[in-house]
């Protein structure tokens, strides 16, 4: 946390809104707000196309909208990935550079690679490989897992469960919950089973605009259509 | 120093991953255009600026390739807090300073 005494040590709140974006006329997101606190897993959710990827890409930084703000506590943080400490982002797309190992990569990320893997003692054989070397989901995994050990304020994850077999994504999910504790976070993913009993918060994007769901998320989301009834 | 140490570090991680294009690049410019020129004796004009300036012209090229074919690539470096137009302009130094010395050497073999 001494990395980033300009938003103080205690919890951090991350703010965006003003995000507005249109795919060839097609309005894809119409003046979003969106709110992520330290101690929180904040869910994403909306079909295919809505722009849950692109609204996560907005926050991070990596794409420039004009008229968005993103603050911390507060301040403007733009682009925030250039804040050292503050925010990192899992993609749908594989994160590591294809010769990389996980090991030189979790040392570039600054993460203790045994640590990361406590939870998951059969991953630790594999770590010495590099992604293409690995089966998809262990990849998935093993991505997951650098990202949310790593020392940041705020962890990004786009699909973070895709591939990943279902004993590994309760694990992940217990993981997931004791990170919290020390950040906050926010994800998207198509597998509301698993999301829904994690989230503190779940926001749903439709129509490009963003609607925080109150009470039963599960009941919220069959009454916007987003599961069937 | 340590921030400064990890850039660097990673500029020359994100070269690997064009150097085989970029140094194809320079050595089809130093054996195909400075080789015959030095060879043959008409490289006295100062023709290694021109050369230089190829090999600028090239660079936007590598980089239009490289974000067709690989958009994904970035995000890595993204969560290092490294920027796109920082991991470009490293591999430009770089890449010019290889080309530099490369030219230099290839120059004074054949001078």
């Amino acid at each position: 946390m001494s990395k980033r005494p300009e938003f103080g040590t205690g919890p951090h709140v991350l703010e965006a809104d003003g995000i507005r974006l249109a795919f060839d006329s097609r309005p894809v997101l119409a003046d979003v707000y969106l709110r992520v606190q330290s101690g929180q897993i904040v869910g994403l959710l909306g079909r295919n196309g809505s722009g849950k990827s692109v609204l996560l890409q907005t926050v991070f930084g990596a794409r420039a909208v004009p008229d968005a703000s993103v603050r911390v506590n507060g301040c403007y943080v733009a682009p925030a990935f250039r804040v050292p400490g503050l925010v990192n982002y899992l993609p749908q797309a594989s994160l590591l550079p294809p010769y990389l190992s996980i090991r030189q990569a979790a040392r570039l990320l600054r993460v203790d690679p045994e640590k990361a893997t406590a939870s998951f003692p059969d991953l630790r054989q594999q770590l010495h490989c590099r992604p293409g070397e690995l089966s998809g989901g262990s990849a998935r995994l093993l991505q997951v897992l650098l990202l949310l050990h790593a020392d940041t304020a705020f962890s990004l994850f786009d699909e973070p469960f895709s591939g990943i077999m279902p004993v590994h994504v309760e694990t992940l999910a217990d993981e997931m919950r004791q990170t919290k504790l020390r950040k906050g976070l926010l994800l998207t993913d198509h597998r509301y089973a698993e999301v829904l009993p994690l989230c503190d918060v779940v926001y749903l994007l439709r129509q490009g605009r963003l609607l925080k769901l109150e009470g039963d998320f599960e009941t919220a989301l069959r009454d916007y259509g987003y599961l069937a009834s | 120093m340590t921030i400064l140490l990890t850039h660097l570090r990673v500029v020359l991680l994100f070269y690997r991953s064009v150097a085989p294009f970029m140094l194809l690049i320079s050595v089809l410019i130093l054996w195909c255009v400075l080789r015959p020129a030095l060879l043959e004796g008409w490289a006295r004009g100062g023709i290694l600026p021109q050369l230089v300036l190829i090999k600028l012209m090239t660079g936007p090229v590598v980089w239009y390739l490289a974000e067709r074919m690989r958009p994904n690539q970035y995000w890595f470096y993204y969560n290092l807090g490294v920027s796109r137009r920082f991991l470009w302009g490293g591999v430009a130094v770089l890449d010019g300073l290889l080309f530099s010395g490369l030219m230099l050497a290839l120059n004074a073999c054949y001078a």
